[in-house]
This record gives structure tokens, sequence and C-alpha cells, in this order.
């Protein structure tokens, strides 16, 4: 076994792959013997897992249609206002990071606050792509604990909700799970399932500040997002049924919604 | 569609998921990603066939990243100020993300360009250090120092993101 004194350098180049094979259970045995450098090592591990993580839903994204497009030439690539303006955002983030701006922050949020509608419906649609599509952690409250589950994310989001009943369209409740939504605040996402396993969730947060009604679907396809906006809330159903069908089940849904929150 | 189209094609989930760490908005980082292509056709023929074209893009995509920031910084703030609507940086919520992902996101974002680079090639994309020191122009010590201090940053800023978020809920 080699000796050799090891050194903070080396946890980075355990954790990295980089330390050689032979000095492995040398440096085990040191990390035994060091318990706070056993400690430094377990936390970058956990870091590493949670950038990991944090970063794996991109590659699962399907490749947006103008970077197909910047490849292969199929159609004329048309020059969006973020065309080559990239490191303006980087440039932005370097200006917030300095800080001491805070009206030009302001004029950000401001701005922001013009696309709620979309944002929303974006925000609703991706909760749906990564969560309907999970079999075991679907929800984080399941519908057997159907109180709990109303009364936590009413809590939570700041709005009495009931779940709906949509049995008369066929859907059964699964359960429910907490998200982010908008800059600070926070979403319940409402999953539900009919007899053949067909997916649509509700999405519904206090954090809306628009009004405004509409159907929402993102530029490459997938699934449907009907909204509707208003004064302290808003609401999204979003799923792959025909668009007739799942408009009614909105609407449902919607009204049952409704009379919950001014119940 | 010829063979190399074909091979960066199948990068392109990686050179995204890259440029997202890098950038943190998602279309930002697809208009870097989308630079990237663009000069990577420009110059299909430096590119030898057999080579794995991912080292190959991320050097590009990196050079880009790297040569934007310094302009960004020779710039100064004044002249990044008057952003136009559709300019301004979007809300960092344009895709679902736990508090953990968003925590990590910002952390990443807030320390330097050139340690977040080097982390995330070896953390997040696998490359080995003289690969990524070899993407990034740096010679290996380099490339170590930035990795550790990048990585002690970040722990840092998680550590003052999770001590805030507890103080929030006391607060409540």
């Amino acid at each position: 076994m080699t000796r050799r004194d090891f050194s903070e350098r080396d946890i980075h180049m355990a954790l990295d792959g980089e330390l050689p094979g032979e000095e492995r259970m040398a440096y085990d045995a040191w990390l035994e013997a060091n318990p706070e450098m056993k400690a430094k090592s377990a936390r970058y591990i956990a870091d590493r897992a949670a950038m990991r993580a944090a970063f794996a839903g991109v590659m699962d994204e399907p490749v947006p249609a103008r970077l197909r497009q910047a490849l292969l030439g199929e159609a004329p690539v048309k020059a969006s206002a973020w065309r080559s303006r990239w490191w303006l955002s980087a440039a932005a983030a370097v200006v917030l990071a300095v800080g001491g701006l805070g009206g030009y922050v302001a004029g950000v949020d401001s701005i922001a606050r013009v696309g709620d509608d979309d944002q929303l419906a974006e925000q609703a649609i991706a909760a749906h792509v990564v969560y309907a599509a999970e079999k075991r952690h679907a929800v984080e409250v399941p519908a057997s604990d159907k109180e709990h589950l109303q009364t936590w994310l009413s809590n939570r989001v700041g709005l009495k909700l009931v779940a709906p009943d949509l049995a008369a369209e066929g859907f059964q409740l699964v359960g429910g799970r907490l998200l982010p939504a908008g800059e600070q605040g926070k979403a319940a996402m409402l999953l539900y399932e009919d007899a053949k396993g067909e997916r649509i969730s509700l999405f519904v947060t206090a954090d809306s500040s628009a009004t405004s009604k509409g159907t929402y679907t993102a530029e490459g396809g997938g699934p449907e997002a009907v909204y509707w906006l208003d004064k302290g809330y808003a609401c999204a159903v979003v799923g792959s049924l025909p668009p007739e069908r799942l408009s009614d089940v909105a609407k449902t849904a919607y009204g049952q919604l409704l009379a919950g929150i001014s119940s | 569609m010829d063979d190399k189209k074909a091979a960066i094609l199948s990068e392109i989930p990686r050179l995204r998921r890259y440029a997202r760490s890098l950038l943190r908005d998602r279309d930002s980082a697809d208009d870097l990603v989308q630079d990237c292509l663009e000069r990577a056709l420009v110059r299909l023929d430096n590119w030898q066939t057999g080579e794995s074209p991912r080292r190959w893009l991320f050097t590009i995509m990196h050079h880009l990243f790297i040569d934007q920031m310094r302009k960004v910084n020779r710039r100064g703030e004044a002249a990044i100020l008057p952003l136009e609507a559709g300019e301004a940086q979007a809300a960092p919520a344009d895709q679902v993300e736990t508090i953990a992902s968003r925590e990590i996101m910002d952390a990443l974002q807030a320390i330097s360009p050139d340690r977040r680079a080097a982390l995330v090639m070896v953390a997040i994309e696998g490359f080995s250090y003289a690969e990524a020191a070899n993407i990034l122009g740096v010679p290996a010590g380099t490339l170590m120092s930035r990795i550790a201090r990048g990585r002690e940053e970040l722990r840092g800023l998680l550590d003052d993101s999770s001590r805030r978020r507890s103080i929030r809920i006391v607060e409540k």
C-alpha cells in the first residue's frame, strides 16, 4: 500500500476519478482517520449529486426545432430577438450580482409580468410533462390522504383548495404536489388519471396579477394547457386529450375550484 | 443527413445542459448552443472524422462563452443597461424547478464564470481533468484550483441560501 500524505486536494481528485487506483485504499483509510475531511468529502459528493440532478432534466428535453434547423439547414433560421444576444443575459446576471441597481431589477420584474399567462401555461405544462410521466413518484401526497393534501396545499399556496371531483369525466384523483411558481410563488399540482391511464393535471397558484384566459401549446407540440388567470389566483388544466374533451374537463374542474376558493 | 451532422446532432442535449449551467436562462442557453452549432458548421473541415465531436464542440462553445464574458466585462455595466423588453432576462422559472435545483442553479451563477465552467465540465459533464483542461485551454494545475475553489464557493453559497430559507420558515 502506498504511503503518502493526503490533503484536501486529494478529496477533489478522488471525487473526480483522478486518484490513481493504487492509492485508493490509503486514501480511504486517511479519510476514516480524519472526520473533518470525511465530512467535507461527503458534502462535496452531495453537492455534486444535487448539481447533476438540477440539470438532468435538460438531457430529456426534445432538441428545440431551431437548433435542429441551424444544424441541418432544413429551413431558413429566423433571427429571434434573442439571437446572439445570449450574452446580454449573462451580462444582466453580472449586473444583478454586482447589485445596487434596484431600478433596473424592478424594470425586469415589470417586463416579466407581461407574459404572465404564457408563463403560467408553460410552468403548468412543464410540471405535467415531468410528473405525469412518473409512475411511482408522480405525487408527493396520494389521493388516499386527500384531506391532508387539501389542507397542506391550501396553506402553502394561500388559497382554499378543494380537489375537484372529476369522476363524471372519468378521472380519479391520483394525488398532488407543491411546486414553485412565478418569481416567488408556489403552486399546487393535482394529478388525475382515467381508467386507461391517461393523465391530466391541474396547476393552481395565487401568484397572479393579470386577468386572462386561453389555451396554450408549446412551439414543438406536446400537451395543451387550458388556463384562467384572475387577480389573486390562476389555474391551468394540462393534458394530451383531444382539445374539446380537455376543454370540457377543464371547465368542470375550474368551476369546482372556483366554488372551493370562494366558499 | 451526413455522418458528421448526425454525430453533432446527438451531442446537442449535452451542449444544452452545459449551456444551461453556464447561463441559467433557457433561451439564452439555447442561443449559445445555436451560435456554437453555426460556428461548428463553418469549421466542419477542421474536425477529423473518427474523433469524438464532443470535445470539439465543447471547445467551440466554451470559446464563445468566454469571449463574450470578456467583452461584457470590458464594456462595463453602463452599456448593458438599456435592454429592450424582449431581451430582458426572463424569469428563471420558465421551467419547473425544485427549491433545491433552483438554489443550485442560482449558486452556480454566482461563482465566477471560469470556476463555474471548470466545475461543471468535470462534475456534471464527466470530462477528465486532462480533457477539461484541454477544452478550457488552461494548464491542469489551473483547472484543479478552479474546481477546488468553485466547489468551496458553491458550498458556502448553498449554506447561505439554506440559512435564509430556514429563517423564512421560522418567520412564518
